[in-house]
């Protein structure tokens, strides 16, 4: 692979390399078009090679091992992977959209000064519901659902179509990383439920309707549901301030409402007196500006639920009357079917041209690489990467004897092989059946 | 995704025994029989358990690792991907895919620790590139399902959840892993194979229960027995046969 500069790589010829659209902990996104017709628009994500030497970054392998095994119209889609053995490098292909829900948002709240219509949000709703659904009847737990990882696909035959993205792990990125507050990208606690806060050992997919539900908020008033400043300390810090604007909205949780939160670490120790501090409930349907008998705030209730047990399910919120009345929820989520609504042009991602592969400014003295990276949450961006590793919580087996148990066991396992003679006519002839041993 | 193994990849990549029993051409040109190929690979499975035990990983690791060694082979060739060093890299792959990290320093570590063997001695820069030839090689497929997730579920279903059935059939599943059997069958018929066979030794009257399972006993029988025939065979796999083999690997053709 020559002499190891990008631009020699084979793989790489496949694209028209267009610029650099994103960043964080993990590395840099570039946007990049296939050469061999139909030409389409990729995300490409570089992998950064782990600084203490120790290969493929442990995210990136999760990453790939996840995207590897699903399908779905609403989960963005791996087209590809890559290596540059010459430095080491991984490169994961993604297909290309061109918006998501933060940057959304936020240009009807900064741009646009008005609401996002009610087709629209139901839709995305619906869509980001579906997709989340799917991941969690295969045991996936997303576990870092935010806007800025909701992707929505730009024109073509796809437009309007949602795709849930940034399947990485967070919890990797708990231990001291380098912060992300270097280009002004903030790590976000906003979407975090109440359980995780309360210091939860178990995830379950609860976590994900949580965010769900402050999304949701989100796309109705423009503005995040619980916007707590967050404690920046090496290891998960107690979020007191979250947790208060939490209460604040919902009122206090109760061990009649949520009984196992008796056993919750932070509840429990209470070094911040958080149980006996008493809050006005302001009701939630003020701040969203619901009526409190509307299937939308139904909906939004249930999800906001404190008890995680009794939180709504992606697949049971996909049944509520919410979606059953008009307006209908669609496939193009951004352009409604009815006449009269006004479509809504959102703004393309911007693109850095004058950063390359390597990562390295083309431009010495660039205005639009402080214009990019100043505020550019991107579609992989914000920093941190999210996971899903709860189906291997799922999955792993915690039971059964250690490596140095079972190597005692085969220790004794002679007496197996002495008589297998036996036990293979036994297994001949039981039950009747013949068989073919080897 | 332990809800679908039916859609999972590995379901759909099982091989047929044949497809896993070809000896690559470049290695057949090194004298490398089928035998020989079988018995590098059971000793690698050992190498990976025995560097396992070192860095102290669960079991569900090291079949993590011995499933990718397996599925390497069924793709590249032992004269070109040195079993001597694709074994200590799948299991540094297979620890960071099962989310408990060992460090490359480490394993290098363990290694000269093992094998004086100057052909065993490979440095942390070996074990990295070989991890990204080697996740080429799986073609980034990287989740495995193993036999154990549904043994304990099954026992006790079967009701033979004591302490003594749990730890016979657990070393028996460890031990389907110096075969290929991973490669070939889905992993609750391996781990439905070992208990037939525990409980066959055991004397413990499973017929009812088996019959009532919606599973096919012919192919639950012909995987107990090559277990058993594995047993069999395993007192002639000597040191110095496996020494042999591997000495083939070196020889110029």
């Amino acid at each position: 692979m020559g002499d190891g500069r990008w631009s020699r790589a084979e793989w790489l010829q496949q694209y028209d390399l267009l610029g650099k659209i994103g960043e964080g902990t993990y590395g840099l996104v570039f946007l990049a078009r296939t050469k061999s017709p139909p030409s389409k628009s990729i995300a490409i994500k570089k992998f950064k090679q782990s600084k203490d030497g120790d290969g493929v970054s442990p995210t990136a392998i999760r990453e790939i091992m996840l995207l590897r095994e699903i399908t779905h119209e609403n989960v963005v889609k791996l087209v590809n992977v890559h290596i540059n053995h010459a430095d080491m490098s991984l490169y994961l292909a993604f297909d290309y959209a061109e918006h998501d829900l933060y940057e959304i948002i936020r240009h009807h709240r900064d741009k646009l000064n008005h609401s996002i219509n009610q087709y629209t949000v139901k839709s995305l709703l619906w869509q980001l519901l579906n997709g989340l659904s799917y991941l969690h009847s295969n045991w996936m737990i997303h576990r870092d659902l935010k806007p800025s990882n909701i992707l929505v696909m730009g024109e073509g035959e796809e437009h309007g179509v949602i795709k849930i993205a940034d399947f990485g792990l967070a919890r990797i990125y708990q231990a001291p990383l380098k912060p992300l507050s270097d280009n002004g990208v903030v790590v976000t606690i906003w979407y975090r439920a109440p359980e995780l806060l309360l210091g939860a050992k178990h995830y379950t997919s609860a976590v994900d309707m949580w965010a769900v539900g402050c999304i949701f908020a989100e796309l109705l008033t423009l503005k995040p549901l619980f916007q707590g400043a967050e404690v920046k300390a090496t290891s998960n810090p107690f979020q007191l301030d979250q947790l208060d604007k939490i209460f604040k909205v919902l009122g206090h949780p109760t061990l009649e409402k949520w009984p196992s939160l008796a056993s919750l670490p932070h509840w429990q120790q209470d070094l911040q007196h958080i149980q006996g501090h008493k809050y006005d409930n302001t009701g939630l349907y003020n701040v969203v500006h619901l009526s409190p008998k509307s299937p939308a705030y139904d909906l939004l209730s249930k999800m906001l639920e404190y008890d995680p047990r009794k939180r709504i399910t992606a697949a049971q919120a996909l049944e509520h009357e919410y979606f059953k009345i008009e307006p209908l929820p669609g496939r193009n989520a951004l352009v409604p079917c009815q006449l009269g609504e006004k479509i809504v042009n959102y703004p393309t991602r911007p693109v850095d041209s004058s950063t390359d592969l390597e990562g390295t400014n083309n431009l010495q003295h660039s205005l639009t690489v402080t214009a990019v990276s100043g505020n550019m949450p991107g579609a992989h961006g914000h920093g941190r990467w999210n996971e899903l590793w709860g189906y291997l919580e799922a999955t792993r087996c915690s039971t059964g004897p250690s490596a140095a148990t079972v190597e005692k066991e085969r220790a004794n396992g002679d007496a197996r092989i002495s008589c297998t003679a036996e036990v293979k006519t036994i297994i001949r002839f039981s039950a009747g059946r013949e068989t073919s041993g080897r | 995704m332990a809800a679908n193994f039916w859609t999972s990849s590995h379901y759909k990549h099982l091989l047929e025994q044949e497809d896993v029993d070809m000896v690559n051409t470049l290695d057949k040109e090194k004298g490398i029989t089928l035998e020989d190929f079988k018995l590098i690979k059971m000793h690698m499975a050992n190498y990976i358990l025995k560097l396992a035990q070192q860095v102290k990983v669960r079991q569900r690791v090291v079949a993590t690792a011995v499933t990718y060694m397996r599925r390497v082979y069924t793709r590249k060739s032992m004269a070109e991907y040195d079993p001597r060093l694709v074994a200590p890299t799948c299991l540094y792959l297979a620890s960071k895919a099962e989310e408990s990290t060992v460090q490359a320093r480490l394993l290098a570590f363990y290694i000269k620790k093992l094998y004086a063997d100057d052909k065993y001695r490979y440095e942390i820069k070996d074990i990295l590139e070989m991890e990204m030839k080697i996740l080429e090689a799986l073609n980034y497929y990287l989740v495995v399902y193993h036999p154990y997730r549904s043994l304990s579920p099954l026992l006790q279903d079967a009701g033979l959840n004591d302490l003594n059935m749990t730890q016979l059939t657990w070393g028996l599943v460890n031990d389907t892993y110096k075969m290929d059997l991973i490669l070939v069958h889905p992993p609750h018929l391996i781990a439905l194979a070992c208990i037939y066979i525990a409980s066959v030794l055991r004397d413990k009257d499973t017929t009812a229960w088996f019959e009532e399972l919606r599973v096919d006993m012919n192919v639950v029988k012909n995987i107990s027995m090559e277990i058993l025939d594995f047993y069999e065979s395993n007192r002639m796999f000597t040191e110095e046969r496996i020494n042999v083999a591997l000495q083939k690997l070196t020889l110029r053709p």
